[in-house]
């Protein structure tokens, strides 16, 4: 009884592995790619995770945001990350068994398209609803390349990467048991 | 068997609806976007406007210009001028002024930057997306933040 609460909340040491390659390719994911503004995998790769390792995904999220913060300095972005990143996962765990390419890169694509939107709602609070409304709007043909980027990325990625996401869930399962 | 197939083919059909009720969702967002910014994004009057441009430097000296411009943006109108320049680091959101006439802000240093003011309210937006009205008076000031 007593090991099967232990197994429960206790980490394996795949779990921490996996949690680290998660970390790690979220952050070179967005540095990779952050030459071109607003096109990003960051979504992507969340949701992924989301849909294969769940709620583990919201760790990987927050262990991502505080290594962007070591990294970058410090600004209004570091408290937008702080919520929209584990909305997408949230959002994607309970569109979970939806699992289709079309669906998934809608949702991906809606997601980048109201990103201004959801980022807005700091300045809402800092600065009041016309500072947020001027903010949103000035950046919304960025939103647009958002959404279509996103929505893109998602549907060349999708079937390759679940394949490899497949196997290697079959792979561990059959390894563990 | 044939109700497995039956099934399938269901399924794949009420994908395929759901699919394109998602596209229809997308698209409706995307023209729902563009209405909005097209109608409220930041008005741009071409012509020739008469502006005033204020620089406050890191000692508080002010240096006023006083110019005419049919530039849309106050970059571009900041660009037409001679004797100042301006660099800063393209975001996602436009350009984030980091240096004027050689002075640089550094906020992780000092907590200094530099910020936009139009008719002496905050500004809204970054420099390469203030739109330039006949009439106003902008000001790029070097401020340090202090808790």
């Amino acid at each position: 009884m007593k090991q099967e609460e232990k197994k429960k909340t206790v980490w394996s040491i795949l779990d921490i592995a996996e949690l680290g390659v998660m970390i790690a390719t979220l952050e070179v994911g967005k540095v990779a790619l952050e030459g071109l503004p607003n096109v990003e995998v960051v979504s992507f790769l969340i949701i992924l995770y989301t849909m294969y390792f769940g709620q583990k995904t919201i760790v990987a999220i927050i262990a991502f945001v505080m290594l962007e913060c070591m990294i970058k300095p410090i600004n209004i972005w570091a408290v937008m990350y702080c919520y929209i990143w584990p909305l997408l996962s949230i959002l994607t765990y309970l569109f979970r068994k939806y699992r289709s390419i079309w669906f998934m890169s809608i949702l991906s694509g809606v997601y980048g398209l109201l990103f201004g939107a959801l980022c807005s709602i700091v300045y809402l609070v800092l600065s009041g609803p016309q500072t947020a409304l001027a903010w949103w709007i000035a950046g919304i043909p960025w939103d647009l390349v958002h959404g279509i980027g996103n929505f893109v990325i998602m549907l060349v990625l999708y079937r390759p990467l679940t394949k490899v996401f497949n196997r290697y869930c079959q792979q561990k399962k059959s390894a563990i048991g | 068997m044939e109700n497995k197939e039956m099934e399938t083919t269901q399924e794949k059909k009420g994908g395929a609806g759901k699919a394109i009720l998602g596209i229809v969702i997308a698209v409706v967002l995307i023209g729902a976007l563009i209405a909005v910014y097209l109608v409220f994004g930041p008005k741009t009057s071409e012509g020739s406007k008469a502006i005033t441009i204020t620089i406050t430097d890191d000692q508080g000296v002010d240096t006023v210009y006083e110019t005419k411009t049919d530039a849309e943006y106050l970059m571009d109108a900041v660009q037409e001028l001679d004797g100042i320049t301006i660099e800063g680091e393209e975001g996602d959101y436009g350009l984030f002024i980091k240096t004027v006439n050689g002075i640089t802000a550094d906020y992780d240093t000092d907590g200094a930057y530099w910020s936009i003011y139009v008719n002496g309210e905050y500004g809204n937006y970054g420099i390469d997306a203030q739109p330039v009205a006949d009439g106003d008076s902008y000001a790029i000031v070097y401020e340090v933040y202090t808790e």
